[in-house]
């Protein structure tokens, strides 16, 4: 049994470090702008799609992780701009409805633009480890380790860059920090940006375990959708701990109950969350 | 002459020059529904070959929208394939064929809804689609209800055609249960007495687990354990890491972006090598082989098609087919894919209702009891029709009988290593219609 913890351990961590950073992205981006967007699994897809053009064209898996998430971002920022910048101060189920309306757009276009046989993104490296009864991939530590240096990154950046302090402003007063010079609406472009690189640098990563196709976006949006309300709506360092906890869960859960009810795990959480602390389980309790 | 072709004389009348009169608009507006209606009036493509033939408008529901699109794209191409084909040789009994596509973008629901409105509205004669099991599942009542003949093109839950049959519903291709009478002895004879079966954890996935389980076992084998993972998980290696102790081979059982991920990941924790590598074709349909690349060599599957050249597929029909088929893929996807059976078992099943309708002398959906008369027993013979090989449509729940090909990937490539002939696939029926 211990061997099997460990097992399940290890793939709990590694499968929880992607969905964080394909959390960080999102929550990211409701922390600062108050958008729930529906169209992050479609940024996630078409990042992979992006890897896969870069890969073909220079051979260079870490070309492709880097020339994604670039294109990804300037295709957020764009979207922000025409889409969800004129949205700004009404009604938040506008840009709900926004986000799906794009995600609909992006995912038919991915259809149509590549097709529907899905892509292979060759992994950078193809060796394994022993691991008790199982080989573990090294490709898996590498990702885990990636993610957690990217979201690193960011929480260096958001801490201590000078734009990062502007976001971190326009987090706490929006007012106030454009009372202060702080160009507000760049401050957002550039945000849904950031969310939008981090989206495809996931779907670079993620690529070579489950092959490129259009729909991969949905198997991995409501998992993050979960994590970030579980980590708190906006909370960035919650949404890391809530991805690690609901992945680490429903590794564990495998051990004793079948696959389609360890999965039900991550929607028991969610809903006892919702019900006894509705602003997540990694935030303090309001007083 | 003028600067700008809006300031000439000519168009003075026609381009809006800041005044917008009644008189303009009237007049623009009624030219504007002369222009349209003239449209409407130029005849669709077929009026020109066939007169004016009133066409057999013959419905098809695909998930062409939604996590399913991948698959339904390509099964419409195979039913386009066909009906292109039979309008270009004159129609059925000299009509034409009119398509009606619906969209059920992977929903139950709307699947549901569009097979009502192709019922109600567009008025159907028959049905040939269908792609995901619960989607035909859902529709099969609508059709039995407005005595529509439904001619499946994919759907392969077994119960479409034992527990949960109708008299209106034909299956013209495989099922699991004879999928795994003819696999089970080369499985228990050839890869391992022993095996641990994975699958697709809804109604298709549980209904092939049990018919292998059932036939592994009558060839002298023994299933060890089972593994049902939910339907479109993206991250599987929880539960395959579970997977082991002693056993001779591991059977998958996935179609579309499943069988990716489980090929994928099977293979990166060492399972495939571990163990004999086998599973249901559609894990290694040639839509999947790009995404699957070398971790899927050794594979060996059933299916009843497999996109090669080779015998018995070496045949002038199977040819042209092929061809055609890789032109119209090409179209949809700048890869260039190979066929799959999707494309297949529409191509097919458009043609076994056009020769169910030539046998009948089907005029509408009046005379579908005499459509369901023509088809039950229905022998399709190999040729242009039906490239894949003869197949019976048996009588009894309108199920197909054809061959099998037992194949292995080898240099990324389907390679036939078995033809288990149509006799050897018979399973027993087991359908009441109401």
């Amino acid at each position: 049994m211990a061997e099997q913890l460990l097992i399940q351990l290890l793939i709990g961590l590694s499968s929880g470090m992607i969905l964080a950073l394909v959390a960080s992205g999102l929550t990211l981006i409701f922390g600062i702008m108050d958008v729930v967007n529906f169209a992050h699994g479609e940024l996630f897809m078409l990042g992979a799609y992006m890897g896969t053009t870069v890969l073909v064209t220079t051979g260079s898996f870490w070309l492709a992780l880097l020339g994604a998430s670039v294109a990804i971002a300037l295709l957020g920022a764009a979207l922000q701009i025409t889409t969800l910048r004129p949205l700004v101060g009404r009604d938040p189920l506008t840009t709900i409805l926004a986000t799906f309306g794009i995600s609909l757009v992006l995912q038919n276009y991915a259809l149509w633009q590549y097709g529907p046989v899905a892509r292979k993104i060759q992994e950078p490296i193809t060796s394994q480890f022993q691991f008790f009864h199982i080989q573990f991939p090294w490709y898996r530590i590498v990702i885990a380790i990636l993610s957690a240096a990217i979201i690193g990154a960011l929480w260096l950046f958001l801490k201590y860059g000078k734009y990062g302090i502007w976001i971190r402003a326009t987090t706490q007063d929006r007012i106030m920090a454009s009372a202060m010079g702080i160009p507000v609406p760049l401050v957002h472009t550039a945000v849904f940006a950031i969310g939008s690189a981090m989206a495809a640098a996931s779907g670079v990563l993620f690529g070579p375990l489950v092959g490129v196709n259009h729909a991969m976006g949905l198997d991995w949006i409501l998992k993050a959708f979960i994590v970030v309300v579980v980590g708190g709506m906006g909370n960035l360092g919650g949404s890391i701990l809530a991805s690690l906890f609901v992945s680490l869960l429903e590794a564990f859960a495998s051990l004793w109950v079948s696959p389609a009810q360890a999965v039900i795990v991550s929607f028991v959480v969610l809903i006892l969350t919702l019900l006894f602390r509705p602003t997540g389980l990694f935030v303090p309790t309001p007083k | 002459m003028a600067e700008r072709w809006q300031d000439e004389e000519w168009a003075k009348d026609l381009w809006y020059s800041g005044k917008a009169t009644r008189r303009k608009f009237l007049g623009l507006g009624a030219a504007a529904a002369g222009a349209l209606g003239a449209t409407l009036l130029v005849p669709p493509p077929w009026r020109e070959a066939f007169g004016q033939a009133k066409p057999y408008k013959i419905g098809t529901l695909q998930p062409l929208s939604g996590a399913g699109a991948a698959g339904g794209k390509t099964a419409l191409v195979g039913t386009q394939m066909a009906v292109d084909r039979i309008n270009k040789a004159g129609g059925i009994n000299g009509r034409p064929i009119e398509l009606v596509i619906a969209d059920y973008e992977s929903k139950p629901d709307v699947g549901r809804r569009k097979a009502e409105k192709l019922a109600v509205e567009d008025k159907i004669d028959a049905h040939q689609g269908g792609f995901l099991s619960n989607v035909c599942l859902a529709c099969m009542p609508v059709f039995e209800e407005h005595k529509i003949v439904n001619m499946i093109g994919v759907c392969l839950d077994t119960t479409i055609t034992t527990s949960k049959c109708s008299r209106y519903t034909f299956r013209s291709f495989d099922y699991a249960p004879a999928q795994a009478v003819a696999f089970a002895p080369y499985l228990v004879g050839k890869m391992g007495k022993k095996w641990h079966i994975a699958f697709a954890d809804y109604a298709w996935g549980q209904s092939t687990r049990d018919a292998y389980a059932e036939q592994i076992k009558k060839a002298g084998g023994e299933v060890v354990g089972t593994t049902g993972i939910p339907l479109g998980t993206a991250d599987m290696t929880p539960f395959l890491s579970k997977i082991s102790g002693a056993f001779d081979g591991f059977f998958g059982i996935f179609f579309g972006k499943d069988g990716v991920t489980i090929g994928n990941q099977a293979f990166d924790l060492g399972l495939t090598k571990k163990y004999r590598w086998a599973g249901d074709g559609a894990i290694a349909e040639a839509t999947n082989l790009p995404a699957l690349g070398n971790k899927i060599e050794g594979f060996v599957g059933i299916n009843r098609y497999v996109p090669v050249l080779d015998p018995p597929l070496n045949t002038p029909h199977h040819k042209k087919f092929f061809d055609d088929a890789v032109a119209r893929l090409k179209q949809i996807d700048p890869s260039g894919p190979l066929p799959d059976r999707y494309v297949q078992a529409n191509f097919e099943a458009m043609n076994a209702l056009k020769v169910g309708i030539q046998k009948s002398g089907f005029q509408g959906r009046a005379d579908t009891p005499k459509l369901i008369a023509a088809l039950e027993g229905l022998e399709m013979k190999e040729g242009d029709d039906f490239p894949q090989g003869d197949k019976t449509l048996r009588k009894d729940d309108h199920q197909a009988f054809l061959r099998e090909f037992i194949f292995e990937i080898k240099d990324g490539k389907h390679r036939i290593v078995e033809v288990v002939p149509k006799e050897k696939t018979v399973f027993p029926p087991a359908c009441k219609f109401a």
